[in-house]
């Protein structure tokens, strides 16, 4: 019973923070616990979005296209081979994920030592001003589609070197960046799971549907 | 791994449960069922080392299709990282010492319209400049 009150409360939760109506609250309490299980909190923050229209086919072009664009993701979520950009201890625990324990090469993760045949960068470390040009440069000689990951407190925001006279205070000022990884430094499992999370965000691309629908 | 032991869990199991577990595991696995969670999620457990690789032998079937490991509430995550032996239903510290006030658990929501975005209650130190011309006379 107390579980199923839990997952009322978190529905209502969800509801208001993505401005959905929050209904039936008094039957979602008064359910017994042996019910199917509740509506997925992604599916709720999805409602009405922009998003859901895109991967809801109106006919049978977009049908083909966003059929297209899921084939296209799910290549390019097998393959990601991200750009080393070790700046600092963050990039020893980059170095584990590669490593036997988590095991990045099950998920198709190959570090690439070279920004032209790389799709991702993980930012891991302090970006100091005197590498940002660098930085930059390497992002800017990667092909498209291309994404960012920023690994650590010091590449989200600058962090511990926040107020220092050399550092970026957060390599998102340099970089469009995708996903950040919290953390100082954040564990190897940690950046994994940013992986992951990043498979899901290019999962959501509709390129192609955008493009017929403009 | 084996396809002895594919094959073996095939038999176990059945075909439906076999194809999903090789769809979402990507490895054929037989247990017993320990319990379900509020969303919905299973939970198997396998403790004959002969079957499952020790380290192996507890798992999740998950409710929805694009799963993570956040869909794990903090009860279940508990007893699928081995940190308690029972399961949340048997387990008589996280029977009598939840909290009522315990917030509800909510799966990550980054990337969907639920995710955290920061905000600032401060004034900002800087303001972009607005010239005003100054008419001249």
């Amino acid at each position: 019973m107390s579980l199923a009150l839990k997952s009322a409360g978190g529905q209502r939760v969800i509801r208001q923070l993505c401005f959905l109506p929050v209904e039936a609250e008094q039957q979602q309490q008064t359910r017994p616990s042996q019910a199917a299980p509740p509506e997925p909190y992604t599916t709720i923050a999805k409602t009405g979005s922009n998003q859901l229209s895109l991967e809801t086919p109106r006919n049978n072009a977009e049908y083909v296209l966003s059929t297209l664009d899921k084939v296209a993701n799910w290549a390019r979520q097998g393959s990601m081979w991200p750009m080393t950009f070790g700046l600092a201890c963050c990039a020893v625990e980059m170095m584990h994920m590669a490593a036997a324990r988590y095991d990045q090469d099950r998920l198709g993760v190959v570090f690439r030592a070279s920004p032209r045949q790389s799709d991702i960068m993980i930012v891991a470390g302090t970006l100091t001003n005197k590498m940002a040009p660098a930085l930059r440069k390497v992002y800017d000689q990667m092909p498209e589609p291309r994404w960012v990951i920023s690994m650590g407190s010091c590449a989200n925001g600058g962090g511990y070197y926040h107020y220092s006279y050399s550092v970026v205070r957060g390599c998102d000022r340099i970089v469009p960046v995708d996903i950040y990884v919290p953390g100082c430094p954040p564990t190897a499992e940690a950046l994994l799971y940013g992986m992951l999370q990043l498979q899901r965000k290019m999962r959501r691309s509709r390129k192609g549907v955008l493009w017929y629908r403009k | 791994m084996s396809l002895y032991r594919t094959l073996r869990n095939l038999q176990k199991e059945g075909l439906k449960t076999w194809w999903r577990q090789l769809q979402y595991i990507g490895d054929a696995k037989s247990g017993t069922f320990v319990g379900a969670d509020q969303f919905g999620n299973r939970y198997y457990e396998n403790r004959n080392g002969e079957e499952e690789v020790p380290g192996r032998h507890r798992w999740v079937d998950y409710a929805q299709h694009e799963y993570n490991a956040t869909q794990v509430p903090p009860e279940w995550h508990s007893w699928i990282h081995h940190i308690r032996t029972d399961p949340p239903a048997a387990d008589p510290i996280i029977q009598n010492l939840t909290p009522p006030w315990q917030a509800p658990y909510v799966e990550n929501l980054t990337g969907t319209r639920g995710a955290y975005k920061s905000y600032n209650t401060a004034k900002p130190k800087i303001s972009a400049w607005e010239p005003k011309v100054a008419s001249r006379s």
